[in-house]
């Protein structure tokens, strides 16, 4: 499971042929104008973000997510934000293991808690006001996500300094209300790891072109981002999407797609 | 190459025990050491054996989507659908709070009449489960009726349903709740090992394997897995928990999640071991290739079956190896 893992973030484009940066630069150009229109048509509708979550639920179909119940935090929705920083803490040589990672990422949340600190999160506050029993499910959900990640990769191989867990984001400067959302779990100077889960769906492709799409938004110099990987620790199934024009297309249907949909278009926090 | 022999009942402690002396001998460090056994000797499996694997059941979900057309809904199967497992093992019930195999989340089974209908086993399940692993993650249990509610709070929505459900039972029912949880708690904290971090010990690994681009799942959990993975090797150790039912479906369950694992990583666990709370007994033993072509065979037999308008599936035996 890591060495096809591994293989797939360091591995060169693989495209028949190399990618025409003239016609990548020109349909970078395209994409810009469309998301300007967007931003412009949803001027005075509230600020509005869009993120893979909700592209999954726009393309999902009936894979799509429920979108009813509100966000509430638990161990299953706190795993990723607490088993990244576990990540983070081993990658950087101050854990051992996973175990003692999470556990250290935890009492970071108490001490900010009882210190008052300025840096609290709702997600410290929450897990510190947990009976012993209720952090240990959450340590232990935690300790499964970042070990799958944390065995699954060659890290030597990723280069020196893989980035953990931080999200990108892209403002439109057309409007300050349209923000896009690029979610990547590990990002190297060649590529770009997303941890999925849920079922395999026809969505995903869109769900990783956003990274894409982000990634390009952002860069000063037009230039195409790495690929983007997407990996089911589930199964183990691997998802790639290469920098192609074809890509930013996708991505830009999508967000039109999420903004249509109105109901799947949430307002900002 | 088999360094254990199939696996044989390991007899409850008090009966194996007379003595004091051997009672302060805890079970889990013979666990622990029959799980490690001879780290030189590993069994080794053909490379081909995953790929002949998932062939043969590839073959046999395209005659399932055949039959049931494209655009039917995904076919998710635990091992609650194909082996027919009881809920004492949990085995057929995801911990994403999905009612995946026929089972409500929080296990709580809905009956006529609008009202909730609780079978009493499934909620000592999950409530030892969730002690298991409190004691696998932080060593101890404080009092078990307590921390098992508190931790199933955490878990979100489905954990939630069931410690309210626990709390609106009467204060007699609660007692004998809880007396019962205690005697699986004594043998759970008998039995289990205490893992060294460095085993990379991991709870409620879920395993789910798309067949047939999708519209088949295969999906179980793990209750925990220890051992790095490493390519090409079968290096790591599954443990299953049970609180009842049948010791040869449990065991057969094990043998559906080291074939679910074949499938994902390549490799199957080398090493299995069961633990059933309810008795004290547990048993420990290699992974062989035949269990992996049985549970095979079965599964494929059952898509058949399927695929046959059976909606329960093909054949209801398998040979356990």
């Amino acid at each position: 499971m890591g060495e096809g893992l591994t293989t797939a973030l360091i591995a060169p484009p693989d495209a028949p042929v190399p990618l025409d940066t003239a016609a990548w630069s020109a349909t970078l150009e395209e994409v810009r104008g469309a998301l300007a229109r967007l931003a412009v048509r949803r001027a005075g509708a509230g600020p509005f973000r869009v993120t893979d979550h909700d592209v999954r639920r726009a393309l999902g179909g009936e894979n799509a997510p429920a979108g009813d119940e509100p966000f509430a935090w638990s161990a299953r929705t706190a795993r990723r934000t607490i088993g990244l920083a576990a990540v983070r803490a081993l990658l950087a040589g101050d854990a051992r293991t996973p175990h003692e990672a999470v556990r250290a990422r935890l009492a970071d949340s108490d001490r900010a808690v009882r210190e008052g600190s300025r840096t609290v999160s709702p997600l410290d506050r929450w897990a510190a006001s947990l009976p012993a029993a209720g952090r240990s499910t959450v340590a232990a959900e935690a300790v499964t996500w970042a070990t799958r990640l944390w065995c699954a990769l060659d890290w030597t191989a990723l280069g020196p300094t893989p980035v953990i867990g931080r999200d990108h984001w892209w403002d439109s400067p057309h409007s300050a209300l349209l923000a896009l959302r690029g979610r990547a779990d590990v990002r190297t100077g060649l590529a770009h790891l997303v941890v999925l889960s849920g079922p395999r769906r026809d969505s995903v492709r869109s769900e990783l072109a956003l990274v894409a799409l982000v990634e390009s938004l952002r860069a000063r110099d037009s230039a195409a981002p790495g690929p983007v990987v997407g990996w089911w620790p589930d199964s183990g199934h691997l998802v790639r999407v290469e920098p192609h024009p074809t890509v930013l297309t996708l991505a830009t249907d999508a967000v039109a797609h999420v903004l249509a949909g109105g109901p799947v278009a949430r307002a900002a926090a | 190459m088999s360094t254990l022999p199939p696996m044989v009942l390991v007899a409850p402690r008090p009966l194996r025990r007379p003595s004091s002396l051997a009672a302060a001998v805890p079970a889990g460090g013979e666990v622990l050491a029959l799980l490690r056994g001879d780290a030189t000797e590993r069994p080794s499996f053909d490379p081909g054996l995953a790929g002949g694997l998932r062939a043969w059941l590839e073959d046999a979900a395209y005659g399932v989507v055949a039959h049931r057309g494209d655009l039917a809904p995904p076919l998710v199967l635990g091992p609650r659908e194909v082996l027919g497992t009881a809920p004492g093992g949990l085995g057929g019930m995801t911990v994403d709070g999905r009612a995946a195999d026929g089972w409500a989340a929080d296990g709580l089974a809905p009956v006529a009449g609008g009202g909730v209908g609780v079978p009493d086993e499934v909620v000592v399940a999950r409530l030892v489960h969730a002690l298991f692993r409190r004691l696998v993650t932080d060593g101890d249990i404080d009092d078990p009726l307590r921390d098992a509610l508190d931790a199933l709070r955490a878990e979100g929505s489905s954990g939630t349903r069931t410690s309210a459900h626990v709390e609106s039972m009467s204060e007699p029912a609660r007692s004998v709740l809880g007396a019962v949880v205690a005697r699986h708690v004594a043998h759970l904290v008998d039995l289990v090992p205490r893992f060294a971090p460095g085993w990379m010990p991991r709870t409620d690994d879920r395993v789910a394997i798309p067949l047939a681009g999708g519209r088949v799942v295969l999906h179980g959990v793990f209750d925990l897995l220890v051992g790095l993975p490493q390519a090409g090797t079968a290096s790591l150790c599954a443990l299953g928990l049970s609180t009842g039912g049948s010791w040869a479906r449990e065991r057969r369950s094990l043998h559906y999640l080291a074939l679910l694992e074949t499938l994902r990583s390549g490799t199957p666990p080398f090493r299995l071991a069961l633990l059933e709370t309810a008795s004290g007994r547990y048993g420990i033993e290699d992974v062989r290739a035949d269990h992996l072509r049985a549970l095979a065979s079965h599964l494929a037999a059952w898509l058949a079956g399927v695929a046959r308008d059976r909606p329960d599936g093909g054949e209801a035996k398998v040979p356990c190896g």
